[in-house]
């Protein structure tokens, strides 16, 4: 009796998907990203209530030595010298969208005379919120 | 003479894709920074020239001082304390200004604290504080007397 010759498998593993995955989550990264408008490194405050921050606000932040870095929200921050400046900041950002809010990122023990002038200078150019950055508290550390 | 014919694959190479894919997603995942994007909401008083009317005498004045010392209407007081003090004044009446008034060189991260605090308010004894303000050093010097 004659049999059949066996056919033999190649030992390949199918690759060809792989690609697809792996641009699948290229994909999933690159909608996801979102572009930092500061960079600023500053250890943020601790609240229970954290409201989701509006797209697009214009950032201020102080970091715990009193450097000021403002952003409109469309560019990257840049330093400023001193709070007097916020205000000319501020007030061209209102000109432009009255109902703009401003996100202020203030290192957690930085001096509060600092955080009082760049309030100050936000309310004398009639911003409307100004959203204080937080860092989420647990139960733990409220208990 | 016998010449072979090469026959050139009809496959496009597609074993690399893969790895160029993999690299362009560690490069997005080392790229990708957690913004933090939630904070604590703060509207400031509407566009009109008219001083803040509040009368010194019935607001509820909290002092922060360095190092997180509250002082709540000349009493020393901790975080904790302040809304079980607060309760029965805002019973009374709803719109009880309160004013959290930080010093000079007070930490930013203790008014924060406070302002998150009466901020839970409602879910903590039940009653709103609906008006908090947290005047700049320039209206305290401008208003106050």
């Amino acid at each position: 009796m004659k049999l059949a010759a066996r056919s033999t498998q190649n030992p390949i593993i199918p690759t060809a998907s792989m690609a697809d995955i792996a641009f699948l989550l290229i994909i999933f990264f690159m909608v996801t990203i979102s572009f930092e408008v500061d960079k600023t490194q500053v250890m943020l405050p601790k609240t229970a209530i954290r409201l989701e921050v509006p797209k697009k606000a214009a950032y201020i932040s102080i970091t715990e030595n009193g450097q000021i870095r403002v952003s409109s929200g469309e560019e990257i921050s840049v330093p400023v010298p001193g709070p007097e400046d916020v205000l000319s900041f501020a007030a061209t950002v209102v000109a432009q969208d009255p109902s703009k809010e401003f996100v202020l990122k203030a290192d957690r023990n930085v001096p509060y005379r600092y955080v009082d002038r760049v309030v100050d200078a936000l309310k004398q150019a009639k911003a409307q919120v100004i959203y204080l950055l937080s860092q989420q508290e647990t139960v733990d550390e409220g208990a | 003479m016998k010449l072979k014919k090469e026959t050139a694959s009809d496959e496009i190479p597609t074993s690399s894709m893969a790895d160029i894919a993999f690299l362009l997603i560690i490069y997005f995942m080392v790229t990708t920074t957690f913004a933090a994007t939630r904070g604590l909401d703060f509207a400031l008083p509407k566009d009109d020239d008219s001083p803040p009317q509040v009368e010194k005498e019935e607001s509820v004045l909290i002092e922060i001082q360095p190092g997180g010392v509250l002082v709540v209407d000349t009493k020393q007081m901790p975080l904790e304390e302040i809304l079980e003090y607060l309760k029965p004044k805002l019973e009374r009446n709803p719109m009880k200004p309160v004013i959290i008034r930080p010093l000079e060189t007070s930490e930013y991260g203790h008014m924060v604290d406070v302002f998150d605090e009466l901020r839970q308010a409602e879910d903590k004894i039940g009653i709103e504080v609906r008006n908090i303000s947290i005047p700049t050093q320039r209206e305290i010097d401008a208003f106050w007397y």
